[in-house]
Formats: structure tokens, sequence, C-alpha cells
């Protein structure tokens, strides 16, 4: 059971639910992890995010209206969920701190499974700072390499709007590089 | 405007390398995981709908406690030592008394009821004083009640 639409259909069938979530759920799981990481930047923030979102996919198959492909549905759903989580996370736990920024930069600090050079350090912090949906579309275009059209899918964003996010997010990304680590980004 | 061609600058023309990790064998487990976790999620939804029902219950439930606490606290008190279910006592006995009579009248035929009252009717009448007489006048009591009188 690999097709989408075959899993789909095994979804909203309550006697086979359970055994085509299982698939579903290791189809996309390694992409869905990865996309949450370079969000959240820390393995146990992850975690909790990916677990929260394969719940909240299992919970929402059932309104599930498949105007777009389960894949980007579950993008969508894993993008919400990180942004939350961010968002939750800095009131509860760090209330000095000014944005969620600072908190991503503690998290990638803190991070025992991170296994970057420095180089691959300073380009995550220079991310770290940017705003949440420069940070995403930034994530999404150059690490995973997602193409405009379904980012503007997932993120429900038009293209140009996208294209402008990225671009903005390139010259911060730059401009950090330059002024922390003059000699690398060159 | 944006074309990324233009803008990117050396180091983002190379596609990104992933610098994150997990421990080991993490994926291997995560369908199992969040299944257990689906199932627990289900499990306490179940127990909190029928504990949001006795939470919905609850004032309801209260008042009712507190009206029965009031009516037996206030009706029964009220029922035993009040002045009416004395007198409704008293009734209570007078006509488990008449009951008892009926049931004796019942045992008894015609001719020996007869016979009764009529046997030594003067040593009887003899035996009765004026004063005694009067009181039985004077008490108004049934038929029933002066055979009664005079078996006993």
């Amino acid at each position: 059971m690999t097709d989408d639409q075959q899993i789909l259909e095994s979804l909203k069938d309550p006697s086979t639910r359970e055994l085509a979530f299982r698939h579903l759920v290791t189809k996309y799981k390694e992409r869905l992890y990865w996309h949450i990481r370079k969000i959240v930047m820390n393995h146990d923030d992850a975690d909790d995010v990916l677990q929260n979102t394969l719940i909240k996919i299992w919970n929402g198959i059932e309104t599930f209206r498949a105007e777009s492909s389960i894949f980007t549905w579950s993008y969508r759903i894993a993008t919400n969920e990180s942004i939350t989580f961010l968002n939750q996370r800095k009131r509860r736990m760090m209330p000095g701190l000014n944005d969620v920024n600072e908190y991503l930069l503690e998290n990638l600090e803190s991070d025992t499974y991170f296994d970057g050079d420095e180089w691959q350090l300073l380009l995550q912090k220079a991310i770290a700072t940017l705003p949440d949906k420069q940070r995403l579309v930034f994530n999404m275009k150059y690490f995973d390499e997602i193409k405009y059209e379904e980012m503007s899918e997932i993120l429900e964003t038009s293209v140009g709007a996208l294209k402008a996010s990225y671009h903005h997010a390139v010259k911060k990304v730059e401009e950090y590089v330059k002024t922390h680590e003059p000699g690398i980004g060159s | 405007m944006y074309e990324e061609e233009n803008i990117e600058p050396e180091f983002l023309k190379q596609p990104g390398k992933n610098p994150f990790r997990t421990p080991d064998n993490y994926f291997d487990s995560i369908e199992d995981r969040v299944m257990g976790t689906i199932e627990f999620e289900s499990k306490k939804n179940t127990a909190s709908k029928s504990n949001k029902i006795f939470r919905l219950l609850k004032p309801v439930l209260g008042l009712a406690a507190s009206f029965a606490l009031v009516y037996i606290l206030a009706y029964y008190p009220i029922k035993y030592f009040s002045p009416n279910n004395l007198v409704k006592s008293e009734i209570t006995d007078s006509a488990s008394q008449m009951d008892e009579y009926s049931l004796n009248l019942s045992l008894i035929d015609e001719n020996s009821l007869i016979s009764a009252i009529f046997n030594d009717e003067t040593d009887t009448l003899s035996e009765i004083k004026p004063d005694e007489l009067l009181a039985y006048l004077s008490t108004e009591m049934t038929d029933l009640e002066i055979y009664t009188e005079i078996q006993n």
C-alpha cells in the first residue's frame, strides 16, 4: 500500500484505518520529521511536534476533503504545529526572551544531535534569526528543494509572496554570515 | 524580480546539507509510539466524556441532594411530632379497635347474640345501679360497644 489514494481510501474505512495510518506514517515520517526539525532545531522538540502532528493527522483524517494531496496536508499540519509549539514554548519556558529567535538559538546550542561544522552552525544561527515565514520558506527552498508551487499549497501563500520571502531571507542570512564570519561566506 | 539565480550568494548555490542527526534507530519505533499515544488519548477522551456528563449533572445532583436532606430534616419531625399527627394516631387506634370488634361480631351468630344479651337478664339488671345506668345512657355508646362492655 504505497499509493496515497489507496491509503486515503483505507483510512476512511474504520476496519483498515489503523493499518493504513501505519503505512502513511512509514511513508512520510522522515520527511515530516526533518521539516519539523529544521523549524524547531532541537531533536526533543522535533520529536514532540512530530507526535502532535501525527495525532492531528489521525484525528483529522475523517474531515480531510482531499482538496490537496495527503502529503501537502500533512506538511501543512506539521508546519502549523511547529510554529504553535515554538510560540507556546517561548511563552511557557523563556518569558525573558524577546522573541522565538532567541529560543531557537538556545535550542540549537543545547542540541546534542548536531553534526554540522562551523559553517553549518553559523548558517543555522543565521536562519534562526529570520522571522517565521522567511525561515520556513528558506528551509523548504534551500534544504528540501520544494518547488514554489508546492510550497504555495502548503503555506497557503502566493508564489510571488514566497519568492519575496525567500529573497529577504537570503539577504538577511548573507548579511548575518558576513557580519559574524567574514571569511566563511565569501 | 526575486529570481534566486540573480540574488543568491555563492555559498547558497550548492544544495543545503542537513547538519542534524537523530538518535540511533529513532525512526524505527515511531509507528508504535504514535499508535500507543492515540490509543491512550482515545481512552482518556472516553473517560473524560463520562466525567464531563458527571460534571454537567453535578450541580443538579447537588441541588437534588440538598432538597432531599431538607425534606428528611424537616418533614419527618413535623410528621411525627405535630398535634395533627397525634390526633391521627388516635383515630388510627380507634379504627383498629373497631376492626377488632367487627371481627368478633362476625364470629357470633344471631341466636348466640340474643341469648348472650338476655341470659341472666334479671341478674344483670338487678346488679345495675341507677348511677351506672345514667352513666351508660350519657356515654352515647353504640350497641356494639355496649355488647363488648357487657362481655367484658
